[in-house]
């Protein structure tokens, strides 16, 4: 962030700056033994003297982080050695400052608000407001320091495994802690606490470290990543709040990843994807026990979950066939059309006017819960003492056909044909010029990605009870292509963070719900503009919206040299 | 044979509301190669705006049929052209502009945010403005004297009185567009860009005015047919401009897309196809498939619209 004193100034003023930062700091961490209000109710009880809510704890990071950074430095260069150069001391300190005032403010407009004005502020909340003001003004008038060459440290391999898995575990809590708040002022103030926290580590170069940890250790990553969410059921005690929100997320996020092969690899614009979820919810919902289902045969689930891919599958042929010879506009709008045609047919096929597959808009209720092998998904087990739940089982169940998506999906990715969708991306032509089948390369993403769609409605059936065209609209299938679009197109960690987002936010803030479609689209244009290649990046995907960014190419180039000298060349592991 | 020419009007009616949309459509296609997918909220924009006229003028429900048709509607449609060009006029600027030699993905993402933010904008906002009615559910267009409700029998043929101001705003608004395009230095410019934009700079031609002046020529035909909406089927609402949209991007296509008389014949072609289609082929429920059935029919056998598209495949 460069701010437009000069930098004259600053150097005249870093002493002073120095110590007025070091004061906000110390007055933030002394506010957090004060009360900030006395209204239980706000925050999740902010009142107590000399004992910190399990929030302030949280918050007391920054503040301790911006002391450590303003005071470290202070025994002198010669000390420091390399570390002077390796952290970018006051920068980070400025990044956490800004964290810590954004921190405050919305935690005291979360208690003006649920309280009913400023009055019921206490000291400690003033005080922690004052503090925050004085370090984050004082650390704008520090001079800047140089980017943090924190990713270029050689470390043992021990080292890296750790980081590794203390960071996934502290997801694992993390996550656990923020879905059990129900009150939207300590939840937003918790996430924009950890929004601060992580703009910090990454001024220090805490991520651009870990990335090249992970890259070097990408097993025990994608390891610990499931690990850490087969463990999630087991800290929701047996609640089915959450664990209900959690499988949605993953049934969201699996048909996500199937839209990704084709608008992420193949750049394929698809707008009518929830059709295929769609028919595969009803394809199971027609061939399962319930007493409403219209088609006389009741296969097993294994066998239904094959049928329901494959009935997906063959639509999206029967529309990509005509289609994707031509550009890739028309294809967006037929799709699009063909998600109408979908859901039209679905509220039409109820026996007036044609045959009587669905039922209307009634759909098919009553869809019995999966029992597979004998585990039946409807009963809660009891594990290790914690009872695990419906929602629970159906969970696990997705965790198992989301590694079978990842793991189908990174090795396709690096093979022939997943090179041959991203040269089709990136120039159609080049590509037919140089031998690679575009059109069958296209149809086939465009299958693959329906089988998947269709296998995630299959389980979403079972998951849902009830089936109903309605659960299909177009703006299902626009939250879908958002999620692939925040995340990141191409890369599979960036489209679970985005159906992560996308789900649990509007779970979390549902007295925002009136206004959660408008901040979508804005969200969409404001991204589109800002930074179309999402939260995490694909490399050559953001180098194709900056394609006139002599510097990022630089910087990216730069960062493929140091990422591939540290990759040990015998490995070769999948990759998140 | 009275029914068929029952439809034959219903279906040209129709038509004449896809086509006056669809035009917005290919212009802005036409010459920036986006698919506008905003543009059946322009479309509802206006209706609102003409709404929004009406109440300012005082909510006039006892003017006589001469005033009425005189004085309220070329208001009416005035205010709806005002609201819709403005804001077409601000999602280009905003939302499209920027995005303008990014890859073709960036600015049809972009205007799918824009088509949801707009109606949500309608949807949440509307109401908050004094004198509107809440806009969460659909509103009643007002009525004009001498023409909702009205109606002429022609031969045994019964012909709503809004069916014959869209096929008249229809028939207005291709005279003005074969005007603007052939005969006035704007549209002249526009037609040079559309042909090569580069070129078109290089003789002197502001490509940004004429892609703005698309976008409002799009946006004052879409006020139009949002005034027509409303008096044929008595209400708006914030939802109308999704599947209207889509029909009339059906239209464009039909017709070729980038060309404007190909916009026009597609609109009237698609009207007829669905008119026909619920009556020959079994009931109104199925109309959409049949419409969307087409549009793929057409990708399938004719990429090029039936009078042929500037631009067939420029991926």
């Amino acid at each position: 962030m460069r701010t437009v004193i000069p930098d004259q100034l600053k150097v005249q003023l870093r002493y002073p700056a120095r110590a007025v930062g070091l004061a906000g700091a110390a007055a933030m961490v002394a506010s957090v033994f004060l009360p900030w209000s006395y209204g239980h109710e706000a925050l999740d009880d902010v009142g107590f003297t000399g004992l910190p809510s399990p929030l302030q704890f949280v918050f007391l990071i920054l503040p301790i982080a911006i002391l450590a950074l303003l005071g470290i430095p202070l025994v002198g260069k010669a000390k420091l050695g390399r570390w002077a150069k390796i952290v970018a001391w006051n920068t980070t300190a400025k990044t956490a400052s800004l964290g810590a005032l954004a921190t405050v403010v919305v935690a005291l407009a979360a208690i003006a608000i649920e309280l009913g004005g400023l009055v019921n502020i206490e000291t400690g909340g003033w005080l922690a407001l004052v503090g925050a003001i004085l370090a984050a003004a004082a650390t704008v008038f520090l001079p800047d320091s140089p980017e943090p060459t924190l990713s270029r440290v050689k470390s043992p391999r021990w080292l890296q495994i750790t980081a590794i898995v203390v960071v996934m575990a502290i997801v694992l809590f993390g996550s656990a802690y923020a879905l059990g708040m129900d009150d939207a002022g300590a939840f937003l103030t918790l996430a924009a606490l950890l929004v601060g926290i992580i703009l910090t580590l990454r001024q220090f170069g805490v991520f651009g470290w870990l990335g090249i940890a992970s890259a070097n250790n990408n097993r025990v990553l994608v390891m610990s990543a499931f690990v850490v969410a087969f463990a999630f059921p087991f800290t929701q005690n047996g609640s089915n709040a959450n664990m209900s929100i959690a499988a949605q997320v993953l049934i969201f996020a699996a048909t996500a990843l199937g839209l990704n092969i084709v608008v992420g690899l193949v750049g394929l614009l698809d707008l009518g994807y929830i059709a295929f979820l769609g028919a595969g919810a009803f394809t199971a919902a027609v061939l399962s026990d319930s007493a409403f289902a219209t088609i006389n045969f009741h296969p097993p689930f294994i066998v239904t979950v094959l049928i329901a891919g494959t009935v997906s599958s063959l639509l999206g042929l029967m529309i990509g066939a005509p289609t994707l010879r031509v550009s890739g506009d028309y294809l967006a709008i037929v799709t699009l059309a063909f998600g109408e045609i979908f859901r039209i047919s679905m509220l039409n096929l109820d026996g007036s006017d044609g045959p009587n597959i669905t039922h209307g808009s009634a759909g098919i209720p009553g869809i019995p819960d999966l029992n597979l092998f004998g585990f039946d998904f409807g009963q809660a087990h009891i594990i290790a003492g914690i009872e695990i739940g419906r929602f629970a089982n159906y969970f696990w169940l997705m965790l198992l056909v989301m590694a079978l998506i990842i793991l189908v999906f990174t090795n396709i990715n690096h093979s022939r044909i997943g090179r041959g969708w991203v040269a089709i991306r990136e120039d159609e032509m080049a590509a037919e010029a140089m031998g690679v089948n575009t059109f069958a390369l296209k149809l086939l993403a465009f299958a693959g990605g329906a089988f998947l769609a269709g296998i995630a409605g299959a389980i979403k059936a079972h998951h849902d009870v009830s089936v109903t065209p309605e659960q299909y609209v177009f703006l299902e299938s626009a939250f879908l292509l958002a999620a692939v679009v925040l995340g990141g197109m191409g890369t599979v960690s960036g489209v679970l963070i985005g159906a992560v987002i996308l789900k649990v936010l509007p779970e979390k803030l549902r007295f925002f719900s009136d206004y959660r479609l408008l901040l979508f689209g804005l969200l969409m244009i404001l991204m589109m503009r800002f930074r179309p290649e999402g939260i995490i990046a694909d490399e050559r995907r953001q180098l194709e919206f900056h394609d006139d960014d002599e510097e990022l190419a630089d910087e990216i180039e730069e960062e493929l040299i140091t990422h591939h000298a540290h990759l040990n060349p015998e490995r070769k592991g999948f990759e998140l | 044979m009275e029914l068929f020419f029952q439809q034959l009007i219903n279906g040209l009616s129709l038509g004449a509301l896809y086509a006056l949309v669809a035009v917005g459509y290919t212009v802005v296609y036409g010459i920036v190669q986006l698919i506008n997918f905003a543009h059946g909220e322009i479309f509802m924009i206006g209706a609102f705006g003409a709404y929004a006229t009406w109440v300012l003028m005082g909510s006039p429900s006892d003017w006589t049929a001469t005033t009425s048709l005189l004085v309220l509607l070329p208001m009416m449609i005035i205010g709806g052209m005002v609201a819709s060009v403005a804001t077409a006029l601000a999602t280009e600027r905003f939302a499209y502009r920027p995005l303008r030699g990014a890859p073709r993905l960036a600015p049809l993402i972009s205007a799918i945010g824009v088509s949801v933010f707009l109606q949500e904008l309608v949807r949440l906002f509307f109401g908050k403005i004094p004198g509107m009615p809440d806009a969460k559910s659909s509103v009643p267009f007002p009525d004009i004297a001498g023409i909702s409700g009205a109606t002429i029998t022609l031969g045994g043929v019964i012909i709503q009185m809004p069916a014959i101001f869209t096929l008249a705003a229809l028939a207005v608004s291709t005279v003005f567009l074969w005007y603007f395009v052939n005969r006035t230095k704007t549209g002249r410019a526009m037609v040079a860009t559309s042909q090569d934009p580069d070129t078109a700079r290089l003789m002197g031609i502001n490509v940004d005015r004429v892609i703005m002046a698309a976008f409002a020529v799009g946006a004052a035909l879409a006020a139009i047919a949002g005034v027509a909406h409303g008096l044929m089927n008595g209400n708006i609402g914030f939802r109308m401009g999704f599947l209207a949209g889509l029909k009339a991007f059906t239209a464009a296509v039909l017709g070729g897309i980038g060309n404007i008389n190909g916009a026009v014949v597609g609109g009237l072609v698609l009207g007829l196809a669905e008119a026909m289609a619920s009556n020959y082929l079994g009931t109104t429920a199925w109309k959409d498939v049949w419409a969307f059935v087409l549009l793929i029919l057409v990708l399938v056998f004719r990429p090029q619209g039936l009078l042929g598209a500037k631009v067939v495949d420029r991926a």
